[in-house]
C-alpha cells in the first residue's frame, strides 16, 4: 500500500503544480481593449490594430441568441467588460435604449452614407444575403436570374437555407423580398409557397448552409456571398439576380457607456472604420462594408445594388416567424 | 461511525447543493422574472406562454421516442461490448474497449455532420455505395429521420453507458454463474436470471443517464433532427430562443423545469428499483474472481460482428472527419478530391494562436477537473449508496440538478450565478461549473462500483482498528478502481469537449476547444474543425490510455 499513497501523492502533486502553472498565463494585460461582437472571422483586423496601436484587441464573439442576454447581465451587475460592441442594428438599438452604448461619433464616420449614423451607433456593413450555388452542378443557363426562379420545380429537394419560422435575418430578408422585390404581396406568396413546395433543406443559421452545396448534398442555397471568399477554393458563386437588390441586415457598432478602457475603445472604433480595416473585412472576410469604394472579392458584387432591410421587432419577427411556419408546412 | 456519516453527508449536501443550486435557482428566478435577466418583476406570463404552444405536444412525444430509443440503444450496444470484451475471451480487447469510448471524445456536432455526410439521402458516401452494388434508384436509409437521430445519439451515448456497465461487469463474481449452470441452466437462461439481474443498478444507471443526456442534446436534434423538419425539446427550446434578437432564457427555462421535474423522478425511481442494494452485492470477504468465459466456437464469428459493428458505426465516422480535414472544402470522395489533399487545414489550426491557447485550457479543465471532480464523486457515491438515508437521497438529486437542465439554457443560469462572484471570465469558473454540472458523470459508475462492495469487507478493516479513512484508502479504493478509471475518463473527455457552459462563460484568455470548433462551425470551416477535432480525439486517446494503465498499477490481483 505504501506504492499506492507514493503515487497517489505523486499524481496528487503533478497535478495542483500543472494546475497552478497552467492558470498563471491567464493574466489580463493592462492596455487592451475588449471587443464584443457577433461578426466572425475578424481576427485579421484584430491583429492590424494591434499592429498599428499597440493595444492589445481582445474579440469575445456571442451570438446573436446569447448577445442580449450577456450584455445586460453584465451591465446590470456592473461588470460589463465590452469596450466596443458590435451587433445586428436591432440589438444596438436595444442596447442603446437601456443606456448600454455611448453617444460617440468618430471621427471616420463622415466617410460614411449619412443613414448609417444613428446617434453613437455607427452602421458599417450589411450582412448581405444571397443565391449562392455549386458551379459543378448548376448549369450557367440554369443559374437563377430573379428571385422567383427558386420556386421552379426544377430546384425540387435542391435548396438549403435557414429555419423561415427561427432565423431572424432569414425572416427579415423574406419580408425585404416582399418590400423591395415583388410587385404585390400576393405575388409574393405564390413564391414562398413555391419555395417550400421544392422542400428546401432547413438548417438552424447561415453557418451550415455552404457545407450541402459545395458537397453537392444540395446545389443552390439562401445563403452569404462571404462564403465565396472564405471557403475558396470550393465550387461556389453567386446568382446575379438582374435588376433585384441583394439585402441583409445592417451591422453596427458603438462603444459602451462604460468602458473599462473609453480611450483604447475611441481608437479601436476609429481603427476598425478606416479604409484600412474596411478594406480587411472585404478582402479577408468577404463582408459588405459601407466605406466607398471598397467591395469584397466577389466577382461582380462592385455592380450589385446591396440595400440593407427594414428593422423588424421582435414581435413582427415572431409574427412573420409562426407565418412561415404554416407556409413551410413546419409544425 | 453513524455521527460521522451524518456530518459527512451534511457537509457534502451543502457543497454540492451549492454548486448545483445556485444556477438552477437562478434560472428559477429568471424564468419568474420580466425582461431577460434574472432580477425583473415577478410574472408566470413566461410559464403560461411556453406551456400553452399547441406545438409542445408533438415536441415532448418526439422527445420521449428520441431519448428513450436512443438510451436504449446505447444501453444495449454497451451490454454487449461491455460483456465481450470483459468477461469473454475475445481477441483485440484493448482496441474494442477504444472504440467503446471513442464517441465520448469526438465533438457531438462533428460526429453528426460525419453521419449526415455518410447516410444523407442526396449524395451520403454509403448510401451511394449500397446504391452501386444493390442496383437501387434511390437513397436505402435517410438520416435525417427519427430512427437516424436515435441511432447517431445512441452511439454518442455509447461510452457512458459502457463506462458505467464495464466496471460492474468488470466486479462481476462468475461463480454465481456457475452455480447456474452448475444446476443445470443454460448459457441465455444464465444470463437472463442470473447476469442482468445481478447488474441492474448498472444497467438502470447506464439507461437513466443515457435518458437525460438525451434530454440534453442538442448538436443531434440540430444537425440531424432540423433538416428532417423533427423536433425535440432542445431544437424546441432553440428556436424559443433565437426567433427574434431579444432571446428570452427565462422563457426557455420554464420549459427546463419540466426537464428538470422528469430527471428528478427518474433517480427516485432509480433509487426504488435499486433500494435491496445487498441483493447485488458481488464482492465480499469470501473473495471474489471474475473468471473469462471461453467462447469457444463463437469467438471469430462474434469477433467478426463487434469488428464490422465497431467499423460500421464508430470508426467511419472518424474516417471520415480525417478525410474531411485532409480536402481544401467539402467534396465527396473522389480521384480528384484525393489529388487536391494537403495539411493546410491542419497548419493552420497550428499557425492560430487561440486554437492552441484552447488546446491548453481544455487540458488543464481535463486533467484538473476531473481529478478534483472523482474526488468529490468518490464521496458522494459513498454516501449515496453505502449512507442510503433520506439525506442521501437528496444528495444524490442535488447532483443530477444542473446536469438534468438543457445545454442551452444551463450556461446563462451559470452566467447569472457567476456575474455576482469574483470568478465571472475566468478559468475556475468554467472549472467549477464544469464540475457541478457533471459530477453524475463520476457519481455514477462509482456508485455501481460501491454497490457491489460487501459492507462486511469495512467493516473488518474498522473492527481491525483501522480508521474510517484509512479503511477507503486500503480497502475501499483499490477496489473500485475500475470505477474511478471510467469516471475519472468521463468527466476528463467530458471537460476536453465541453461547449454550453463554455460558450457562455468563455472569455479571451480562457478560451476552450469546443468554443473554437463552435466558431470554425459558424464560419462553415469545416476542415479545419475537423483538424482541431482529431486534435481533441487524440488528448482525450492519450488521457484515455494513460489513466487506465495509472489505473491497472493500482487494480488489486486476481486471485
Amino acid at each position: 500500500m505504501n506504492r499506492v499513497r507514493r503515487w497517489f501523492t505523486c499524481c496528487a502533486a503533478v497535478v495542483l503544480a500543472v494546475g497552478m502553472v497552467w492558470t498563471d498565463g491567464a493574466a489580463a494585460a493592462d492596455d487592451t481593449v475588449a471587443f464584443y461582437a457577433n461578426i466572425t472571422a475578424v481576427e485579421p483586423i484584430m491583429e492590424a490594430f494591434t499592429a498599428a496601436t499597440g493595444i492589445k484587441g481582445e474579440y469575445t464573439r456571442i451570438s446573436t441568441a446569447k448577445f442580449l442576454s450577456t450584455v445586460f447581465t453584465e451591465f446590470e451587475a456592473g461588470k460589463l467588460m465590452a469596450d466596443v460592441i458590435q451587433a445586428p442594428l436591432p440589438v444596438l438599438e436595444m442596447l442603446k435604449d437601456k443606456g448600454v452604448i455611448s453617444d460617440y461619433v468618430s471621427p471616420e464616420a463622415a466617410a460614411y452614407p449619412d443613414w448609417a449614423n444613428k446617434n453613437g451607433i455607427q452602421l458599417f456593413g450589411i450582412e448581405y444575403v444571397g443565391l449562392i450555388y455549386n458551379t459543378e452542378l448548376v448549369n450557367p443557363e440554369d443559374v437563377p436570374k430573379r428571385y422567383q426562379d427558386l420556386a421552379d420545380p426544377k430546384w425540387k429537394d435542391k435548396i438549403v437555407m435557414a429555419n423561415p419560422a427561427s432565423h431572424a435575418t432569414t425572416i427579415g430578408w423574406l419580408i425585404g423580398l416582399k418590400e423591395h422585390v415583388f410587385a404585390s404581396e400576393a405575388e409574393w406568396r405564390d413564391f414562398l409557397k413555391g419555395l417550400a413546395a421544392n422542400n428546401p433543406m432547413l438548417v438552424a443559421s447561415f453557418g451550415p448552409t455552404p457545407a450541402p452545396i459545395e458537397s453537392g448534398e444540395k446545389q443552390i442555397g439562401i445563403s452569404m456571398p462571404k462564403y465565396i471568399v472564405t471557403k475558396a477554393p470550393a465550387p461556389l458563386d453567386w446568382a446575379r439576380v438582374e435588376n433585384q437588390p441583394l439585402m441583409g441586415t445592417p451591422r453596427a457598432m458603438g462603444i459602451s457607456s462604460k468602458a473599462p478602457h473609453p480611450e483604447a475603445a475611441k481608437k479601436f472604433m476609429d481603427y476598425w472604420l478606416s479604409k484600412d480595416a474596411m478594406s480587411l473585412l472585404a478582402t479577408k472576410v468577404g463582408e459588405y462594408v459601407l466605406t466607398p469604394g471598397v467591395f469584397p472579392p466577389i466577382d461582380g458584387m462592385d455592380q450589385a445594388q446591396v440595400i440593407p432591410i427594414r428593422e423588424l421587432s421582435d414581435d413582427e419577427i415572431a409574427t412573420w416567424g409562426e407565418e412561415f411556419k404554416k407556409i413551410f408546412a413546419l409544425r | 461511525m453513524s455521527g460521522k456519516h451524518t456530518n459527512l453527508t451534511y457537509l457534502l449536501i451543502a457543497l454540492v447543493g451549492f454548486l448545483t443550486v445556485c444556477p438552477v435557482v437562478m434560472l428559477g428566478f429568471g424564468s419568474l422574472s420580466e425582461g431577460l435577466t434574472a432580477t425583473g418583476t415577478f410574472t408566470l406570463a413566461k410559464y403560461a406562454s411556453a406551456y400553452s404552444d399547441p406545438a409542445l405536444l408533438e415536441v415532448i412525444w418526439n422527445t420521449v421516442i428520441f431519448v428513450v430509443g436512443a438510451a436504449i440503444t446505447a444501453t444495449t450496444l454497451a451490454l454487449f461490448l461491455a460483456y465481450l470484451n470483459i468477461r469473454t475471451d475475445i481477441p483485440c480487447k484493448f482496441i474494442f474497449g477504444i472504440i467503446s469510448i471513442i464517441p465520448m471524445m469526438i465533438p457531438h456536432i462533428l460526429f453528426s455532420v460525419s453521419w449526415a455526410l455518410l447516410l444523407n439521402p442526396s449524395n451520403g458516401i454509403l448510401n451511394l455505395v449500397l446504391k452501386e452494388l444493390f442496383f437501387l434508384d434511390s437513397a436505402p436509409f435517410n438520416i435525417y429521420s427519427l430512427p437516424g437521430m436515435i441511432m447517431v445519439e445512441g452511439l454518442l451515448d455509447l461510452p457512458i453507458a459502457y463506462l458505467i456497465i464495464a466496471p460492474a461487469m468488470a466486479a462481476f463474481d462468475a461463480s454465481l454463474e456457475e452455480s447456474s449452470r452448475v444446476c443445470g441452466a443454460s448459457t441465455a437462461k444464465t444470463i437472463f436470471r442470473i447476469t442482468l439481474p445481478v447488474l441492474r443498478p448498472a444497467i438502470l444507471a447506464a439507461f437513466i443517464l443515457c435518458v437525460i443526456r438525451g434530454l440534453a442534446s442538442f448538436a443531434v436534434p440540430s444537425v440531424i433532427g432540423m433538416p428532417g423538419r423533427i423536433y425535440v425539446l432542445a431544437t424546441h427550446l432553440y428556436q424559443m430562443v433565437s426567433t427574434g434578437f431579444a432571446a428570452d432564457y427565462g422563457k426557455a427555462a420554464a420549459v427546463g423545469m419540466s426537464v428538470l421535474l422528469t430527471s428528478i423522478v427518474l433517480i427516485y425511481l432509480y433509487r426504488h428499483l435499486t433500494s435491496a442494494g445487498e441483493r447485488f452485492v458481488t464482492i465480499a470477504g469470501r473473495g471474489y474472481k471474475p473468471t473469462i468465459i471461453k467462447l469457444y466456437r463463437s469467438k471469430i464469428p462474434l469477433f467478426i460482428i463487434l469488428g464490422i459493428l465497431s467499423f460500421i458505426l464508430i470508426v467511419l465516422p472518424v474516417v471520415v472527419l480525417v478525410y474531411t480535414s485532409l480536402v481544401p472544402y467539402s467534396m465527396v470522395p473522389s480521384a480528384r478530391a484525393f489529388s487536391m489533399m494537403s495539411l493546410k487545414h491542419w497548419v493552420d489550426v497550428l499557425n492560430d494562436p487561440i486554437s492552441l491557447l484552447s488546446l491548453k485550457n481544455s487540458l488543464f479543465l481535463g486533467v484538473f477537473g476531473a481529478t478534483i471532480g472523482i474526488v468529490l464523486s468518490i464521496f458522494v457515491a459513498y454516501v449515496i449508496v453505502k449512507v442510503r438515508t433520506r439525506a442521501a437521497g437528496v444528495l444524490e438529486s442535488l447532483s443530477f440538478l444542473s446536469f438534468s437542465f438543457p445545454g442551452i439554457v444551463i450556461g446563462v443560469g451559470f452566467m447569472w450565478f457567476f456575474v455576482r462572484t469574483p470568478l465571472y471570465a475566468t478559468i475556475w469558473a468554467l472549472l467549477i461549473g464544469y464540475i457541478a454540472t457533471y459530477l453524475p458523470y463520476g457519481i455514477r459508475p462509482l456508485s455501481s462500483a460501491f454497490v457491489q462492495i460487501h459492507n462486511h469487507l469495512e467493516e473488518s478493516s474498522l473492527v481491525s482498528g483501522a480508521s474510517y479513512l484509512t479503511t477507503l484508502r486500503r480497502i475501499v479504493i483499490p477496489l473500485l478502481i475500475p470505477g474511478i478509471v471510467s469516471g475519472w475518463v468521463l468527466m476528463a473527455t467530458m471537460f476536453v469537449r465541453e461547449l454550453s457552459l463554455s460558450v457562455v462563460l468563455s472569455r479571451p484568455g480562457t478560451e476552450v476547444l469546443a468554443v473554437q470548433i463552435l466558431r470554425f462551425s459558424e464560419d462553415g470551416l469545416w476542415g479545419r474543425l475537423s483538424a482541431l477535432g482529431i486534435m481533441m480525439i487524440g488528448i482525450s486517446t492519450l488521457l484515455v490510455i494513460t489513466v487506465t494503465m495509472i489505473g491497472n498499477l493500482f487494480r488489486p490481483a486476481d486471485t
